[in-house]
């Protein structure tokens, strides 16, 4: 039976029997992989705390190729995240990641720049105060790896480079539009042409940098509709998650 | 031979109870047919009994046949130290080590945002509530030592930031009988954060 080694972020972990757990991963190489865990449920469990949901982790496993389940046979952290998981402003936001992520990588399915992305993204997520910047991000670069790259550039009516303040944007032909060519194009929403510039700037951004930029706080909010609109129109329904990262940053307020 | 209809309905039953699979709940079945049929009454009648006279504490949630439960009513515990846990069964677990003194919070569940569970779904704002009226003193999170248990717990605490009360959260570490040799960085971690003085 074949062996396999590669790197992964363990997206869930469930109890499968009295000593087992059923343990679901994101791999580099490999797609989402199920495998079960013998005994993994014990108190001296070799796999310790590597099992624990958004652990980064190098594993091995093995079973017959193209099969539903695995069997694990060890599983090593690189990261465990346990900053992350510890602060309630930054927890929620990853659980997300996790859960966004987990719908883009299928089985048998690899997506190596999206599991970069989350990898990234993760570690990120532990040093960054403006997590909601970071979200966004994640958002509009995970659906380009998808191959949902809104277009930004031109005007997706006239093909021309808008110059006003104003443009609109169409989530059903994915870009957007400039003043002269609404009556053309239905728009669903105006922006501010900065916002499409910040846009822009989060698709090539070098992830380490994102502290280093500032987002007014109108442009954020801007930002966040259409990221979290263009998930939403891809996924066709909310993400489990998401309602609570809102939820969380109410509490902290009050 | 075709198996009765009875006998394949009880096996599907007796398939639903953790831990019990096919094997299992074929011998199951055969072995209460073969038995005696007053035994088989007396298993029945006990079963429909716990869904019957077994209900949940309104202070603590957790199981009882007396509402307030007897951990709740009793004068000689400690009622202004809780002690929150995720599910009923866990106040047992903790009831066995018989050290324990003080009363129970059951959560009935954990914060889980992959599954859709928040705060709302749990008891949580009931704790918030018997805290401000009660004057505890302390909460103790037993939450388990997993990314559920650990969010659930800091969620609490949280909750209680600005209520006169003492949270604490059990030790997480080494399993007594363990093996520094065998264990992963983030146990060890969390042991080094927990260490404690010795006395001498
Ligand atoms: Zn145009
Ligand atoms: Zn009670």
């Amino acid at each position: 039976m074949p062996l396999y080694k590669t790197q992964a972020i363990v997206l869930k972990s469930m109890k499968l029997s009295e000593k087992d757990k059923l343990v679901t991963f994101l791999t580099e190489t490999h797609g989402k992989v199920k495998c079960v865990a013998k005994a993994a449920r014990r108190l001296k469990s070799r796999f310790g705390a590597s099992l624990e949901p958004m652990s980064h982790v190098s594993l091995i496993y093995f079973g017959k190729e193209h099969q539903d389940l695995y069997r694990l046979n060890q599983c090593d952290i690189i990261q465990s995240f346990q900053d992350i998981k510890e602060n309630p402003d930054t927890y929620y936001t990853a659980v997300y990641f996790l859960e966004l992520a987990g719908h883009f990588i299928a089985e048998d399915h690899p997506e190596p720049e999206i599991f970069h992305l989350l990898v990234r993204s993760l570690r990120e997520a532990g040093n960054t105060d403006s997590s909601g910047t970071l979200c966004r991000l994640f958002e509009l670069r995970i659906m380009a790896h998808a191959g949902y790259t809104p277009r930004l550039q031109k005007c997706i009516v006239c093909h021309k480079e808008p110059k006003s303040l104003w443009v609109g944007f169409s989530y059903s032909q994915h870009g957007i539009v400039c003043e002269p060519c609404f009556d053309k194009e239905p728009v669903e929403m105006r922006i501010k042409s900065g916002t499409v510039n910040y846009l822009k700037k989060f698709l090539s951004l070098n992830l380490n940098h994102i502290r280093r930029l500032k987002i007014p706080k109108d442009v954020e909010l801007e930002i966040e509709s259409i990221t979290h609109r263009l998930v939403l129109a891809r996924l066709g329904r909310e993400l489990k998650s998401y309602p609570f990262i809102r939820q969380m940053a109410e509490m902290t307020r009050t | 031979m075709k198996r009765p209809a009875a006998v394949k309905e009880l096996i599907e039953e007796l398939k639903r109870l953790p831990g019990i699979g096919q094997k299992t709940a074929e011998r199951l079945s055969f072995y209460l047919m073969r038995g005696e049929k007053e035994r088989v009454e007396n298993l029945a009648r006990t079963i429909l009994n716990i869904k019957e006279k077994v209900i949940l504490c309104t202070n603590c949630h957790g199981i009882t046949e007396i509402d307030p439960c007897d951990i709740c009513q009793d004068p000689k515990r400690d009622h202004n130290l809780i002690c929150v846990v995720e599910e009923p069964y866990d106040v047992y677990v903790i009831e066995n080590m018989g050290d324990y003194r003080g009363e129970y919070h059951v959560l009935m569940g954990v914060i889980s945002p992959l599954d859709g569970i928040g705060p709302q779904d749990l008891t949580t704002e009931d704790l918030k509530a018997k805290v401000g009226r009660n004057g505890t003193r302390e909460v103790i999170l037993a939450t388990n030592p997993d990314m559920e248990g650990e969010s659930t717990a800091i969620y609490i605490a949280r909750m209680l930031k600005g209520a006169e009360v003492k949270v604490t959260r059990i030790a997480r570490g080494l399993p007594v009988g363990g093996d520094i040799e065998y264990a992963d960085p983030v146990t060890l971690k969390k042991s080094m954060e927990g260490r404690m003085e010795i006395e001498t």
